[in-house]
């Protein structure tokens, strides 16, 4: 038993020192096809066409394997991989994928909470107002309908006698951007105060003049940790992805140096 | 004798045994197009409440938008995902094919990508060189067609080839009829799984990605979304466009789209969608582009050229309750041959069948929509029920992923193709570009596409035809996809095209007794009359009344003259009969009784640098009206 291990052995070192002695200046040129690799061959093609291959299939499927592999060691022998844009590609992104999976799929708490105090304004959610109004058309001399009717209402508490506006009356927690989409982009901007619970006005809107009543204002506010955690996960897995390339690009970038000519006509 | 009984004998047994054989067939085969999928997507609850408005608000949206999954998009250079399509839609810039950004002025509310449902994903695949698909030769044109160096004007005339021939002449080729996939196609009638250029895992998982994107973003009470695609058929002679865009309300949706490799009959489509409507999945589809039909959206009869019966129109209204009449590629509304005596007849026309090389003439009868009103009408009065009672929406049919609404911001829609003023045919083509086009002509076949005007040289590609457009609004409670679906349901829904003003109109029997100054005004018109897209049910001595409350984009142009355009049939002969009214004026002018138009308020474009009369139009129009007021 010993022995034969023994003679197997030196059957090898021989066949080992010949093959360095006839083709030490050549690469080798066996093509060794792996039981793995032909197993995936054999489930893709079984899955592509629904059942599993005929012997000639089989032959067809080695050999064509054998031939692409003939025909791409072949081609490196040539250079052929040299300066072409889709290998390159196609090895950026290899790389790109490698780098991208050494992050932590599971990022800690105070990693998240750290995400969270420097990315804040992401998570904000916006001021609104809730408000009623009185609206006077362009339609017909707006501006001095509205002074009037402010007047009124003010000094003898008179209620106002309005156009009906097109969007309605009342406007419950609009936030800023709303505002601006039912009464034009300077509205809400155009107001210097808003005090609560009283009339204010005339103020000019794409559509004419308003007096406006807030009943009731939210500042904007930060939710609570816990019911933005979801999301501050999967925004820091996102940028961790993406700084894991940039910084192993910073780390490795100063290294290389660019050579661009100068003369070139842009 | 003995011959013919057993003749007779042989017939019986075959027709039993035939029989046998149907049943068998109905119980072995699946209808894959039938099975119905869940694509929504676990997202944190909202806690806060979703503002509900009982008098409605109008919401603006686009549903007819295309991305890197549909054929031609693909080819056109557009690499832009349907998630990226929906950025877009709520505010954030995305970039043009050819490098520059686009950005809506104002968010819209809600956005559907409608992606060719027809060979969906399949070109990107083709491209993807790491494909099994990009092994097949025919493939070779389109390796890598859009990577940035490949996506440059100079590519234009090698996409358009791609567009009108390469990939109608290879891409149509099923197995040989001992195939696997060929049995697999009949048994799950999926026909599609039998074409050789068809890879049904890639296609589903881009439906899969379509459903996703629209999952994602959908926020209700903020922006609505809808998962969908374009049933791209079309007559099998002369080209008639008969697209139609299909969209769920629902994130259950079906596992594939149903196309034009199922069945180019549009009756079938109907049929499809009755099926999921029974498992409790709601749609509806939206024919568009009437305009390029060469006459055939709105036929007097069916697509196989019988007659339309009652059955047939209720069949076409369950699911096509609103129609497309504008979007990039032209408005569908009239023609200045369907309406002579409408001085703007030809607003925004594109007179060609869509597709065609070189741009070929499209017949405007049964073309556009008033005119389908009109057929309708007349159909209904032969007793065959009206399968043309629907609402309308514009959309822009855009194929970046961005829809272009505004004319001063504006790409129009075919990527590559079409994204620069010299493409377009807006501005005189310089030299360079004048040579390519010729060189064009000669490598690929393809008719001149220049022309010579007023001693300059324009690109005559059909897209000078071509203009910014348009918006689909839905009158809706809330901006959910059930509130605005149910929108069009009832057909409440108007379009624009591209502005985001805004109309209410209402139909009833007392609408003039109510108060225009009120606050309630809109309560009372919707508790007095119906609104706009309803049927209205009266006697014959009433003649109905409207209430019409119009109101200018705050961005935009202010308005000049509300219009109501009269449709109507003779009751002795059926005749049809249009007839064009102003009914409210701007700057305090007032009908004329003879003409029935408002006079001139003086409003001037200045065509040098597109600016407009500062000191007339009004901000709001609003009257009732009814005919004895002329």
């Amino acid at each position: 038993m010993n022995l034969r291990i023994i003679v197997f052995f030196i059957i090898g070192l021989v066949i080992f020192l010949l093959d360095i002695g006839l083709n030490s200046q050549e690469d080798s040129k066996d093509i060794y096809v792996s039981d793995q690799e032909l197993t995936s061959l054999l489930s893709a093609w079984q899955s592509q066409v629904g059942r599993p291959p005929s012997d000639e299939e089989i032959v067809n499927i080695i050999n064509n394997l054998v031939q692409e592999e003939i025909l791409y060691r072949e081609a490196l022998l040539l250079g052929l991989d040299q300066e072409d844009r889709i290998i390159k590609r196609r090895l950026a992104q290899k790389i790109t994928f490698l780098k991208q999976e050494t992050i932590p799929t599971e990022p800690s708490e105070s990693e998240l909470q750290e995400f969270f105090e420097t990315n804040k304004s992401n998570y904000f959610m916006p001021a609104t107002y809730s408000f009623t109004h009185h609206y006077f058309s362009k339609e017909s001399n707006a501006k001095e309908r509205a002074n009037l009717a402010f007047n009124a209402l003010t000094e003898n508490g008179i209620e106002p006698t309005g156009d009906p506006f097109f969007l309605g009356k009342n406007f419950y927690q609009n936030t800023a951007a709303e505002i601006d989409r039912n009464f034009g982009p300077s509205f809400l901007s155009a107001l210097k105060a808003i005090d609560l619970n009283q009339w204010s006005g005339p103020h000019s809107s794409a559509f004419g003049e308003h007096l406006v009543y807030f009943k009731n204002t939210s500042a904007g506010f930060l939710p609570a940790w816990e019911k933005v955690k979801g999301a501050v996960t999967q925004d820091y897995l996102t940028q961790a992805q993406d700084d894991a390339i940039k910084n192993y690009l910073k780390e490795i970038k100063s290294e290389y140096r660019v050579i661009i000519n100068p003369n070139y006509q842009f | 004798m003995k011959l013919s009984k057993s003749f007779i004998g042989l017939v019986t047994v075959s027709t039993i045994f035939m029989l046998y054989a149907s049943g068998l067939y109905t119980n072995f085969q699946s209808d894959s197009a039938l099975e119905i999928v869940d694509f929504s997507i676990a997202k944190p609850a909202s806690e806060k409440n979703i503002p509900s408005n009982p008098d409605r608000v109008p919401l603006y949206g686009d549903l007819h938008v295309h991305t890197k999954y549909s054929f031609d998009a693909y080819i056109f250079g557009v690499t832009a995902t349907p998630y990226d399509a929906y950025k877009y839609a709520i505010g954030e810039a995305i970039k043009h094919p050819l490098g520059f950004d686009m950005k809506l002025k104002e968010p819209l509310d809600f956005y559907a990508v409608t992606d060719h449902g027809f060979y969906m994903g399949m070109i990107e695949n083709y491209a993807d060189t790491s494909s099994k698909m990009s092994k097949n030769e025919w493939t070779k044109p389109m390796h890598n067609l859009n990577r940035p160096e490949n996506v440059t004007v100079e590519s234009l005339g090698a996409r358009a080839d791609l567009f009108s021939s390469v990939l109608t002449q290879a891409i149509i080729k099923p197995y040989p009829y001992w195939h696997p996939k060929v049995w697999k196609a009949w048994l799950t009638n999926n026909i599609q799984v039998a074409l050789q250029s068809f890879d049904y895992d890639v296609h589903k998982s881009a439906w899969a990605d379509v459903a996703n994107a629209a999952e994602e973003f959908n926020d209700p009470g903020k922006f609505t979304t809808f998962i969908g695609y374009e049933f791209t058929t079309s007559t099998d002679v002369e080209g008639g466009n008969l697209h139609r865009n299909v969209i769920f309300n629902s994130s259950d949706a079906p596992i594939r789209p149903w196309t034009r490799i199922d069945s180019i009959n549009p009756e079938d489509l109907w049929t499809w969608m009755d099926g999921l409507r029974d498992q409790g999945v709601d749609s509806l589809a939206m024919p568009h582009n009437s305009n390029g039909s060469n006459g055939q959206m709105f036929e007097v009869e069916t697509f196989r050229g019988s007659a339309i019966s009652k059955e047939y129109s209720e069949k076409r209204m369950r699911n096509e309750p609103v129609v497309e009449i504008t979007q990039i590629k032209g408005t569908s509304d009239t023609h200045p041959l369907l309406s002579p005596d409408d001085e703007w007849a030809d607003f925004e026309i594109m007179d060609k069948r869509v597709g065609s090389r070189p741009p070929t003439y499209s017949m405007p009868q049964g073309g556009y929509v008033r005119d389908a009103f009109l057929r309708g009408l007349t159909l209904e009065w032969k007793g065959q029920g009206n399968p043309y009672k629907f609402g309308v929406i514009g959309s822009s049919d855009t194929h970046t992923g961005a829809g272009g609404f505004d004319e001063d911001n504006y790409w129009s829609k075919a990527g590559v193709l079409d994204g620069t003023d010299m493409g377009r045919g807006s501005v005189p083509l310089t030299q360079d570009r004048i040579d390519q086009l010729d060189k064009y002509a000669d490598v690929y076949d393809q008719p001149i596409s220049i022309q010579e005007i007023g001693g300059q040289t324009y690109a005559d590609v059909g897209f000078d035809q071509w203009g910014a457009s348009g918006l689909a609004v839905a009158w809706a409670e809330e901006n959910t996809r059930d509130s605005i679906f149910k929108a069009f349901k009832r057909k409440e829904t108007f379009a624009t095209t591209g502005t985001r003003m805004a109309v209410r109109f209402f139909a009833g029997f007392d609408l003039e007794s109510i108060d225009l100054e009120s606050e309630e005004m809109v309560k009372n018109a919707y508790a007095k009359g119906v609104t706009m897209g309803a049927d209205l049910f009266g006697n014959n001595d009433q003649a109905p009344q409207f209430l019409v409350w119009a109101q200018r984009d705050k961005l935009g142009a202010p308005l000049q003259r509300v219009q109501i355009i009269k449709g109507w049939v003779e009751n002795a002969s059926g005749t049809p009969k249009e007839q064009v009214y102003d009914v409210a004026c701007s700057d305090g002018l007032t009908v004329d009784p003879i003409t029935n138009r408002c006079p001139d308020n003086g409003a001037r474009v200045n065509i040098n640098d597109c600016s407009i009369s500062n000191d007339v139009g009004a901000v709001e129009l609003k009257t009732t009206w009814d005919r004895s007021r002329v």
